[in-house]
């Protein structure tokens, strides 16, 4: 009798143990929260005699750079919360995310394995915050995006232009103007230096009749509260609005940046108006750019751009 | 065999069938154990190549693996069943998951006639168009409403191998793992304009989502009872992208033989496909919704 009360206790035991372990599995390991997120701005935002923002300064990378790299993922609209979890910024919508696997640590490289690879071009395009273009544009979009090593202007050393360049890495700013510089990047986003003198004395734009296009447009400037307004028109066409997706535009494209700094960040956003081709106005994804540290930072010469055969391409995956 | 040691063999033989009877039913039922989901959702998204490494550039600490499938485009040929009778046609699904869109443009010949229907579906709007992005500039094309189509065209986007991923994901803790003949199979509820439907996936051996089955809770919802099977997974993008997609659809709907088709062509890559709607087609689920 005694030893059935020890087996029965023993099978208890048994289930109590396998309890216990779905139980112990159950706790995810504890997240450390990798996350591509914008750091929050610190410091105090330094104003000019005039009592605007200053937002002169070196900062880092082309606009679309936290350190240095491009933060490619939130350009695209995604932001990552967790190793469990991410989400598009234009809407909200959840995008699972499962931890990386343990040992696989360099970014894309090969050695991640088919879950590394091919993963830049896709990644490129999952956020939902996309130009809507009229319908009758829907197959153009998509062959120059799929057509890209070939169609994209900045493989053929074009300078990017307004808006992709989106934030400058130098702007200096002076009571009546703002100078802002977009070095050459070389390598495979091979866009030329570019730069552009935008007056903030409150004149007008020239009628867009008499203007040449340009790849900068005829930017004016203006205060809206704390945030600096660009406003441009002007443009030649041989620019996409953005770093991927085919975004051609018409010469009547009027654009729209806001700057505004808090801290050592400045945010950067653009609305895209193009009756000609989109259906609405397309208002990208923020854009974050940091302060670089060293107030006595000075701009890198701008990497020139080489100049390739496309005659010679022989595969449509992206890079 | 003394008495202690028969009464001891027979506790052991009883613990242990303690153990396996709790565990096989355990296994039956279906568990929710969320180790057990993240490793067969991990390993079916994967699979599809649906997951990918998301630090472009080396990001510190280094991100996770991130869903990389928003946008794709299935261009098909094969047999779709229009009005229940088969034709000889091409089948071209468009679909976007942020937000859940899908337009599908059928070309045929059914009995002599020429067929073209393209249905479209965004979210809680439903509607025909009579060429793609009909509607949406004044003059350009029809697009007409039909609201009541609206949950079964958004279903057969969350049947597809990828839809059933992001949504047993989305379920949480409501996805149960279990096994049957062998298979491995996911079951969980859809929610939102779906609350009330239940998706049934199977898997094979290489993870692939082979068997997709949905149950409405309302039996007579027959527009909602969808049986899909995929087979022939492969990388059938030009622009290659290692995101892998099946080769051969067929669906029923309700028992009844919707479509048998075999993919053409597939663009994985997150194409520019848009699912903008038509301002009648918003007027008129205004005015239905005012109206109720």
């Amino acid at each position: 009798m005694r030893l059935f009360r020890f087996c029965c206790i023993a099978a208890a035991a048994v289930l109590l143990v396998s309890s216990a372990v779905l139980v112990a599995q159950d706790a995810r390991p504890v997240a450390r929260h990798p996350t591509n997120a914008a750091p929050k701005p610190t410091g105090t935002t330094p104003r000019t005699p005039d009592g605007h923002p200053d937002l002169t300064g070196v900062w880092n990378g082309k606009g679309d750079s936290l350190t240095g790299v491009p933060n490619q993922l939130e350009n695209s609209g995604v932001l990552v919360d967790d190793e469990y979890s991410a989400h598009d910024i234009a809407t909200g919508t959840k995008i699972a995310a499962f931890p990386r696997p343990a040992g696989r640590t360099f970014g894309t490289v090969a050695t991640a394995g088919a879950e590394g690879e091919r993963a830049a071009s896709l990644l490129r395009r999952v956020g939902s915050n996309r130009p809507i273009y009229k319908p009758e544009y829907w197959d153009e979009v998509r062959r120059l995006d799929d057509n890209a090593n070939e169609e994209d202007p900045s493989n053929r050393c074009m300078p990017a232009g307004i808006p992709r360049a989106a934030i400058p890495q130098s702007i200096t700013q002076l009571p009546d103007r703002f100078i802002f510089i977009y070095p050459g990047q070389g390598g495979l986003i091979a866009t030329q230096t570019m730069y552009r003198m935008i007056p903030a004395d409150g004149r007008q734009h020239t009628p867009l009749q008499k203007l040449d296009g340009s790849f900068t447009g005829e930017g004016i400037a203006h205060w809206d509260g704390d945030t600096l307004v660009v406003d441009s028109w002007g443009f030649n066409t041989n620019t996409w609005f953005d770093q991927v997706g085919g975004y051609f535009h018409s010469e009547n494209m009027h654009t729209i940046e806001r700057f505004h700094r808090e801290g050592n960040t400045l945010t950067w956003t653009v609305t895209v108006e193009d009756p000609d081709v989109l259906l609405q106005p397309w208002t990208s994804t923020p854009r974050v750019a940091v302060l670089n540290r060293d107030p006595h930072a000075m701009l890198p010469e701008g990497l020139p751009c080489s100049e390739r055969d496309l005659g010679l391409t022989v595969t449509k995956e992206h890079h | 065999m003394s008495t202690r040691i028969r009464t001891l063999n027979t506790c052991a033989i009883a613990v242990a069938s303690t153990f396996l009877c709790w565990n096989v039913a355990a296994r039956a039922q279906g568990t929710a154990d969320p180790t057990i989901q993240l490793r067969v959702l991990r390993a079916a998204a994967s699979a599809l190549g649906q997951i990918r490494m998301s630090d472009i550039g080396m990001a510190n600490p280094p991100l996770p693996l991130v869903d990389v499938v928003t946008t794709m485009e299935i261009a098909a040929k094969g047999t779709v069943y229009i009005d229940g009778k088969p034709t000889n046609a091409t089948y071209t699904a468009a679909f976007a998951y942020i937000p859940a869109a899908m337009r599908v443009d059928i070309k045929g010949e059914g009995g002599g006639n020429a067929v073209h229907t393209i249905q479209t579906v965004r979210e809680e709007y439903a509607w025909n168009e009579s060429e793609r992005g009909a509607g949406l500039i004044p003059g350009k094309g029809t697009a007409t409403p039909a609201m009541a189509s609206a949950k079964s065209r958004l279903l057969q986007l969350w049947i597809l191998p990828y839809g059933v991923v992001k949504a047993a994901i989305a379920a949480g803790d409501k996805t149960t793992i279990s096994t049957a003949q062998g298979s491995t199979v996911i079951t969980f509820p859809l929610s939102g304009a779906l609350a009330g439907v239940t998706v049934t996936a199977t898997l094979d051996a290489k993870n692939f989502i082979t068997k997709v089955v949905t149950t409405p809770d309302n039996a007579a919802a027959t527009d909602l009872v969808y049986e899909a099977e995929y087979s022939d997974y492969a990388d059938h993008g030009e622009i290659l992208t290692d995101v892998k997609s099946p080769g051969h659809i067929v669906e029923k709907l309700a028992g009844k033989p919707l479509l048998d088709v075999k993919a053409t062509k597939v663009d994985a890559d997150n194409p520019y496909l848009v699912f903008p709607v038509p301002p009648n087609v918003k007027a008129a689920r205004a005015q239905a919704g005012s109206s109720r």
